[in-house]
Formats: C-alpha cells, sequence, structure tokens
C-alpha cells in the first residue's frame, strides 16, 4: 500500500472521528413541554414574545435579569429568564430561538437570537402625514 | 396613472445597464467558448474580437448600473426601494456607500465590478490562457448580471431589479398610499442604514472581501482551462501569484470584518464563529491547501491532482458561502446572515454550474493528469506540505459540517428522512464557540509545527541529521519563550477543564514555534536574503496570529463584574455559576471598583447634529498602598437611542495600550421621559404676594411681580387673549440663580390655561393656577420630581495582546506580497 494512501485512510478516519464527536455536541430545537420532559439539558426553544405579559429589567435592583414571557411553536406560554442586560430592540422580534434549559415552570436561558422581520432592515413602509 | 415626483431616467437607464450586461456576458461566454473550440485561426480571431469587445462592454455596463445606483442613493430618491430601505437624508454621506452594498443587490453588483476589472486584467496579460480562462470568467459574470435582472421567465423570478421603485414592490402594491398619483408627497425619508453597519470598517471591508470573493475565480478558472483544454501543466506558473493574491485578499477581507466586530463588538470580540464567518473562512482554508499542495507540484511533480481538487473545491465553497448568507437558509442560526429573497434555487444553480462540471472533468480525465510513480519521501518536503493541506481540510471539512447544520435540516426534511425516522430538526451546539475551538485547537497546534519544521526539510530527499541539527537552537529558543510566557503570563483558563488548558498550553508552543522557526530559517535556510523571504515573513505572521488568537482568547477578561449582588446570590449556589454576572449598574456620580480601575459616571451629553448620545465615564486606577491617582482616563461610549422605545443600539469606547484594550459598552440606560411621566408627586399649591417667598428643598422662590405681556416657549399670544406670567427667581444653596415664568391667561374669555414652567436641573415645576384679584394674590403650584436616578449599566472588557493578532495579520499580508512579487518577477 503506498503511503499516501495510508496517510488519505488515516485522515478519513480523523474527519470521521472529529464528525462523530461533533454531532454528540449537536442540540435539538425542542418546545416547552419536551424540554421540561429532560430538565437540566440544554435546547434551543423557538418561539415568541407574549406580549400580553409584562417582560421584566429593572437594572438597579439587578443589571444582570431580564426575564419576560415566551409562546413556544404549541402555544405554551412560560417565563424566561436570562442572566444578562435586555437586548436592544428586543419588542421588535418577530421570532425568537432561546438556547438554554427548563428549570422548574422557568426556562433560563443563555442566549438569546432574535429573528427581526428583515434582518438589517424594518420592511415595513413608514409614512407620515407631516408635511416638511 | 401619473404619477407626480418620481425620478424614473436613472432608474430606467440603470435597468437597461443591467440587461445590457446580461447579453454582454452571454455574448462574450459563447464567443469565448467558440475561440476555444474552434480550429481556424482566422475564425477564431474574430471571435475573440467579438468576445473581447462584449467583455469590455459588460464591464462598462455594470459600472454604470453602479453609477445609476449611487446617483439614486446620492439623491435620496425614495421612490426607490433600494434608496428607501438604505438610507435616510441623515445618513452620513460616506456610509452610502456602505448602504449601498449593506443590502443584497449591491454586493452581487461589487463582485461583478471585481470579476470585471479582474477579468480586463487577465484579457490584457494571460496570452494563450485568455480564452478557455474569459470563458469561466463569462460565465460567471453571466450568472452575476442575472442576479440584478428581476424579470419573471417561465413565471420564475430571475434576480432582484435594485432599481424597482417603491410602489412596485410586491408587499406594497396594495397599499392604499400606492393608489394615488401624489404619494411622493408622503414619503419624505428612507428607512435608513442600520446604525451597526455605520461604521467605517463598513465601507472598507465589503470591498476588499469580494476583490478576495472575486479573485477565488481565477485559480479556479485557470484549472479548469487545464482540464478542459487537456494542457494539464502549463496553467500552473501563471497561476501561482494568482493564488497568493486570492489568499492574501480573501484573509485581509475577512480580517477586516473581525476587526469591524471586534470594534463594534456586538459580536462579543472578532471572532464569534458565526456561520457567516465561517462560510468565507472555510474557502480561504482549502485556497491555502492549494496554494502549498502547488509548491509541492512545481518543485517535485507531485500532488498535482490536489491542487485541481482544491482549487476547484475554494471556489466552490465560495459559492457554497454565498448560497449560504444570501438564501436565508441560515435565518436561525446566523446574526449577521441576509432574508430570504426568492432566489434560493437561482443561487443553488449558479453553484451547480461550475461544481458539477468541474468535479466530472476531474474524475473523466484524472488518469491523463500527470503524476510521479515513485512515492514521496517521508523525509521530503512535499510529503509534508501534503500532509499540512490535509489537515486543512480537515479544518474545513469540520467548520463547513457545523455551519450546515441547516442545509442538513433541509436535505433531511427533503429526502423523506426526517418524516421516515421521526427526527427532530438538529439545532447548533448550544456552546458553539467551544464546540469549534476545541477541535480547531488541535489542527492550529499541528498546523503551528508543521510551519515551524518544514521550511527546514528539502524537497525530495533531506539527509538525515540534517533537519535535527538545524532545528536544535529553534526549538530550545521556543521552549524557553514558551516557560517565560507561560510563567509571567499566568493562563488559567480552566473553564473547560484541564484538558482543554493542557491544549492551550500545546498551541502556546506551536504559535511560537511556528514565529521562531520561521525567523531562524530567513538565517540559516535563505542565509538572510530577505527578497527570497515571503514566505517566511507570511509564516512568521501567521503565527503570530495564531498566538494573538490564543493569548487574547484566553486571557480575554470582564472586569464589569457585578460582585455585590455576586455575595448576594451566595457564591456557591447553582445560579451563580448560570449567572455570569458581566453587567454592571452604575448609578451617577458614585465610583465603582472594577479590575483594577475605579469607574465613575458622570452623565451623558448630546450634540446638536450628531444623532447619538455619549456617556461620560470617568477611569482611575490608583495606587493599592498609597492611594495616589496613577493613570486616569474618560471614556465615551455612545448609542443611538430610540426614544419611542427605549431601545440602545451602543457603540463601545475603548482605550487602547500597546499591550492591551480596554472596551466599555452601555447596555442600557434609564428612559428620562418614561420616568417624568410615571413620576406621581403631587403637587403643592402657594398663595403668593409680590415679594413673596417659598422654600423648596433645594432654594427657595420669590415672586417678582407679574407680567402681563409675557411670552415664552409654550405660549405664543393670540388676539383676545388675557395673560399674565408671574415672574419668578429662583435661589438655590449652591449660589445658583435661575429665573422661571409660568403663565396663566383666559382665551376666549371662558377658557382658563395654565402654562407650567419647569427647572430641569432641579427638578421643579411651577404652575400659575389662579388670580385672586380680591386679595391681590396669585396661586402657584410647585411640584419637585422626586431625585431622579440616573444610572448606567455597562460592560467593561478588556482584550490582551489583541495587537499580536492584528500585527500578526499585516506581517502575513506583506509577506504573502513579497511573495507574489517575487513570482511575478521571476516570470
Amino acid at each position: 500500500m503506498k503511503k499516501t494512501n495510508i496517510i488519505l485512510l488515516v485522515v478519513i478516519a480523523v474527519a470521521i472521528g472529529v464528525i462523530v464527536t461533533m454531532v454528540g455536541d449537536f442540540s435539538t430545537y425542542e418546545t416547552f413541554a419536551t424540554a421540561r420532559e429532560k430538565e437540566g439539558k440544554e435546547f434551543h426553544v423557538i418561539g415568541k414574545l407574549d406580549t400580553l405579559k409584562a417582560m421584566s429589567y429593572d437594572p438597579a435592583k439587578d443589571a444582570n435579569l431580564f426575564s419576560f414571557y415566551v409562546h413556544d411553536k404549541t402555544g405554551e406560554s412560560h417565563k424566561v429568564v436570562f442572566y444578562g442586560a435586555k437586548p436592544t430592540d428586543f419588542e421588535k422580534a418577530e421570532s425568537i430561538v432561546l438556547t438554554g434549559k427548563m428549570e422548574g415552570s422557568e426556562f433560563h436561558c443563555s442566549k438569546i437570537l432574535m429573528k427581526c422581520p428583515s434582518k438589517y432592515k424594518d420592511d415595513q413602509v413608514a409614512v407620515s402625514n407631516k408635511q416638511i | 396613472m401619473k404619477f407626480v415626483g418620481e425620478h424614473l431616467l436613472p432608474g430606467q437607464l440603470g435597468h437597461f445597464f443591467a440587461i445590457l450586461a446580461f447579453v454582454a456576458s452571454m455574448v462574450a461566454t459563447v464567443a469565448y467558448y467558440n475561440v476555444v473550440k474552434g480550429k481556424e485561426p482566422l475564425i477564431r480571431d474574430s471571435w475573440k474580437r467579438l468576445a473581447r469587445w462584449s467583455f469590455i462592454i459588460q464591464s462598462a455596463a455594470v459600472i454604470g448600473v453602479f453609477t445609476c445606483l449611487y446617483f439614486i442613493l446620492y439623491n435620496h430618491y425614495f421612490e426607490y426601494k433600494y434608496a428607501w430601505r438604505n438610507t435616510s437624508r441623515d445618513l452620513p454621506i460616506q456610509y452610502l456607500l456602505s448602504s449601498l452594498w449593506s443590502d443584497q443587490e449591491g454586493s452581487f453588483l461589487l463582485w461583478s465590478i471585481w470579476n470585471s476589472i479582474l477579468g480586463i486584467f487577465l484579457i490584457r496579460t494571460s496570452k494563450n490562457w485568455e480564452a478557455p480562462v474569459m470563458t469561466i470568467f463569462s460565465l460567471a459574470q453571466l450568472i452575476m448580471a442575472s442576479m440584478l435582472l428581476g424579470i419573471f421567465i417561465l413565471g420564475y423570478k430571475v434576480g432582484s431589479n435594485p432599481f424597482m421603485l417603491l410602489r412596485e414592490a410586491p408587499e406594497n402594491q396594495l397599499a392604499p398610499i400606492f393608489q394615488t398619483a401624489d404619494y411622493m408627497q408622503h414619503i419624505h425619508d428612507g428607512n435608513g442604514l442600520n446604525v451597526t453597519l455605520q461604521n467605517y470598517w463598513m465601507v472598507i471591508h465589503p470591498p476588499v472581501l469580494f476583490l478576495g470573493f472575486a479573485s477565488m475565480i481565477i485559480p479556479f478558472a485557470f484549472a479548469f482551462a487545464g482540464l478542459w483544454t487537456k494542457d494539464y501543466t502549463g496553467w500552473v506558473k501563471p497561476v501561482q501569484p494568482w493564488g497568493l493574491f486570492a489568499i492574501m485578499m480573501l484573509g485581509t477581507g475577512i480580517m477586516m470584518g473581525a476587526a469591524w466586530a471586534y470594534e463594534s463588538l456586538n459580536f462579543g470580540g472578532y471572532w464569534a464563529w458565526d456561520p457567516v464567518e465561517n462560510a468565507s473562512l472555510v474557502p480561504w482554508l482549502t485556497m491555502v491547501a492549494g496554494v502549498h499542495t502547488l509548491l509541492a507540484y512545481k518543485a517535485t511533480g507531485h500532488s498535482l491532482k490536489s491542487t485541481f481538487f482544491f482549487f476547484f473545491i475554494s471556489y466552490v465553497l465560495i459559492l457554497y458561502s454565498s448560497f449560504l448568507t444570501k438564501s436565508g437558509v441560515l435565518g436561525d442560526t446566523s446574526v449577521h446572515s441576509f432574508t430570504d429573497m426568492g432566489m434560493s434555487a437561482q443561487l443553488l444553480i449558479s453553484m451547480l454550474v461550475f461544481t458539477v462540471p468541474a468535479i466530472a472533468l476531474l474524475i473523466v480525465r484524472r488518469k491523463e493528469i500527470p503524476s510521479v510513480k515513485k512515492e514521496e519521501n517521508s523525509y521530503s518536503r512535499e510529503f509534508w506540505l501534503f500532509v499540512g493541506s490535509l489537515i486543512l481540510l480537515i479544518a474545513a471539512i469540520q467548520i463547513t459540517f457545523t455551519t450546515s447544520i441547516p442545509v442538513w435540516n433541509k436535505l433531511l426534511s427533503l429526502t423523506g428522512l426526517k418524516s421516515a425516522f421521526n427526527m427532530n430538526d438538529i439545532a447548533p451546539p448550544s456552546d458553539s464557540i467551544f464546540h469549534y475551538n476545541k477541535i480547531q485547537i488541535w489542527i492550529a497546534i499541528v498546523l503551528g509545527v508543521l510551519t515551524a519544521i518544514v521550511q527546514f526539510m528539502r524537497y525530495k530527499d533531506t539527509p538525515r541529521g540534517e533537519i535535527t541539527k538545524k532545528l536544535l537552537v529553534p526549538t530550545i529558543v521556543t521552549i524557553l519563550l514558551t516557560a517565560l510566557v507561560a510563567w509571567k503570563g499566568t493562563i488559567t483558563y480552566d473553564k473547560y477543564g484541564a484538558g482543554f488548558l493542557t491544549a492551550i498550553y500545546l498551541m502556546l508552543f506551536a504559535s511560537i514555534y511556528a514565529i521562531v522557526g520561521n525567523f531562524f530559517y530567513i538565517f540559516s535556510g535563505l542565509k538572510g536574503k530577505l527578497k527570497n523571504a515571503g514566505a517566511s515573513v507570511a509564516h512568521i505572521g501567521f503565527g503570530m496570529v495564531l498566538l494573538g488568537v490564543l493569548i487574547s482568547s484566553a486571557k480575554m477578561e470582564v472586569i464589569s463584574l457585578d460582585r455585590m449582588k455576586m455575595l448576594g446570590d451566595g457564591i456557591f449556589t447553582k445560579e451563580s455559576k448560570q449567572n455570569p454576572r458581566e453587567n454592571i449598574m452604575l448609578p451617577k456620580d458614585v465610583p465603582v471598583e472594577m479590575g483594577d480601575y475605579h469607574v465613575t459616571y458622570t452623565g451623558d451629553s448630546v450634540a446638536q447634529g450628531d444623532p447619538k448620545t455619549y456617556y461620560v465615564v470617568h477611569y482611575e486606577k490608583k495606587d493599592k498602598q498609597t492611594g495616589k491617582a496613577l493613570e486616569r482616563f474618560t471614556l465615551y461610549p455612545d448609542a443611538f437611542v430610540n426614544k419611542k422605545e427605549n431601545a440602545l443600539s451602543s457603540n463601545p469606547a475603548s482605550r487602547h495600550y500597546l499591550t492591551k484594550d480596554i472596551f466599555t459598552y452601555v447596555s442600557a440606560a434609564p428612559n428620562r421621559d418614561e420616568a417624568a411621566q410615571a413620576d406621581t408627586t403631587p403637587y403643592v399649591t402657594h398663595e403668593m404676594k409680590q415679594g413673596d417667598s417659598v422654600f423648596f428643598s433645594k432654594g427657595f422662590i420669590v415672586l417678582k411681580g407679574l407680567n402681563t405681556k409675557p411670552e415664552s416657549r409654550n405660549y405664543i399670544p393670540q388676539n383676545g387673549d388675557l395673560a399674565v406670567g408671574a415672574e419668578l427667581e429662583v435661589y438655590t444653596q449652591t449660589d445658583d440663580h435661575f429665573k422661571l415664568q409660568p403663565i396663566y391667561f383666559i382665551r376666549d374669555s371662558s377658557y382658563q390655561y395654565s402654562v407650567e414652567d419647569t427647572l430641569a436641573p432641579l427638578g421643579l415645576n411651577v404652575r400659575f393656577s389662579k388670580i385672586m384679584p380680591a386679595e391681590n394674590k396669585i396661586e402657584l403650584k410647585v411640584k419637585e420630581a422626586a431625585g431622579f436616578n440616573d444610572y448606567i449599566v455597562m460592560k467593561a472588557l478588556i482584550f490582551p495582546y489583541i495587537n499580536v493578532l492584528w500585527l500578526g495579520i499585516i506581517i502575513t499580508v506583506i509577506g504573502t506580497a513579497m511573495s507574489i512579487y517575487q513570482k511575478v518577477r521571476r516570470r
């Protein structure tokens, strides 16, 4: 067998090994209900901000505590706790991808990814009646 | 309907140019193809003339499209959707260019311009390779031009026209406002450019990055031309400087993006393994691999097939990255990708148009590609160049595999596997940065060591003992330096355990080894001839990049830790581990200890004509023993404040040192207006005569007299008004002196009004509520706003030795440029 072939085989083996270990890292998209079943493990939950319930961020009390309510895909609404400052334009987000885990009835998330109506832009026509 | 106030000419002209570019590049493609396939020299010559002219015409047309679009943006013609979406009247002129390429059409346009320029350059320089290479170029331009067409073919939308009018946009066609002829009367301003893109890096980063993208097609085109015309080896020589050029430009472009991310800090540093970043890094890795296998081929005849493969795959990966960022497929996983414009299929086709023929041809003709029968010697340079390239390939595979998670999801559901196995969508790893780091760090270690050693090997075979002899000194020096850095630098990054810390130390060694090894090679291998040292210089730079990345990430430190709250929670509770507490509240004028500094927020300021609010933050470093101030400076982090939603869009301010950068970043600030409205302190009523005074917490108010012809900002007299102003003087404890004039008036002889006057610095509101002529008194209502607590929530970070990274990049670029110069001169 040629050395090049041996090396190629080794490389392929390494690549497969790397990919297999990587797949173990991959997470899944869950709902609150399925995340609760596996409490303590980290998941991604896609949802919408529940605008009926108030969000709270009071830096005077704690600058690293932001809580709000989110509907997941099934419509279930839960309190979400984020340890950090309230992200900019949070209210504008069309949907939210949360990374974190269920703790009791609360979802504790370490990362929030917001999907805005159009990334970098706002796509509604802004019309004013004021004359310049 | 005839619409009023529109400027249609620039748009029509622009669209004409877009179509012209499409047609001309089609002609160029066909004509160049015929030059390659033609037999008769005379016919070939006439095809060639046609081809050249059409390519030049398409280049001019592309420039025409650009000019028209810029003209529209410059003149604020908001009837065009592009101008309306991406600009506004208050946008500073230097950012017009960034808004031009902030949207998809603009980025295609930029790419297309670079393709044209590179194409014209190649027409002039590539001699007998012109025809096949330019066939590929013209085809690329044909596809680029199709992206800007915006016409419907068989009910399928081809391209997106940047000159679309706002009223023609599908989402707006039914809107009532566009049913009126004078709708332009109501559209005064555009949407504006996203504030994070209003940064000088965003003016320069996209052009450089797209020049990198565009130049990646040159190695592809040459390699393809070689396979196509069955001249399997002739293309190697002209392509070498272009391969280096592509690495240099793409690398610079990527790192300029990193510099932008670093400075705007919205992504937490210069590199976040975001899919969009990864997608452009991967082709760079494979192109670097290709350039190295090309070297091996030129010296020994080995590795030609892998060079073909790497050059092909690099451009394919560029197209793949363009597909990922522009098709909207990354929506759930990336913070900065575009949304879908309904062009996914077109993007996919454009990728396959290049991929399928290239790979197919490579497979079909693989036997005809010359190769050396004899095996590489394990003590030869070419062998290790090949191994290094494979390592780079593994890096590329790993990054691509995870970055493509959304694509896997699409594929799984398209093929029906997802429903067959009842699978959920796969999500990216929850700790994605560590996911990449823990694999890439090993690759970086191997690459660093290879970079240090391989130069010392000879092609074909190296005498045993020579390597050991030559490497002895650099290795000892490296071990000493590593020990020194490890001892002085105290790297104790134990967040991910001892195993990862070991890897960090190994990488420290590997990156220093790369620097030292190549430094020594300039003297021992090249006898100090700097002229030929391009590669060594570039490798030194690369080693510094590795070192800078390692140290700045491992020793990055958040100093704005909220320690008070940490104690409050208890240090060892589950919660304290989850909550990194990286934000801290700074009440106004109260110094807070942060790392080595005492930090005080002293207020904010706004300037006329500048939409940003600046927050004033003083830093002071004191000597621990004597309490003497060692260092004082002030940072002004700023933010665009959206009053309505109280949304902040912050920009950090930083203090740069040679060995570290200190960043300060405002993550939240109170909403003044809301606070004022929410204030429910009652007014206190006072009856006063002239000369009377009233006390309040910070001083007293004196009624000086009454003014029967009062005027103020908030009151404009009308005929028939009966108005009286109370002339008040306010004296404070600090001997400040202010004037106030609340007004009371009767309009239309029946309605009573009271115009309040306020003194913002003291939080004083005074109303003139009643006149009592009988007693010769007036009634004042006075309110002191509840002490408004001004504060900011901020985050402060220290990035140590980040300059090693930036310097490393500059040195890499210089080294690569030296190599290019050397290769071009030798030709």
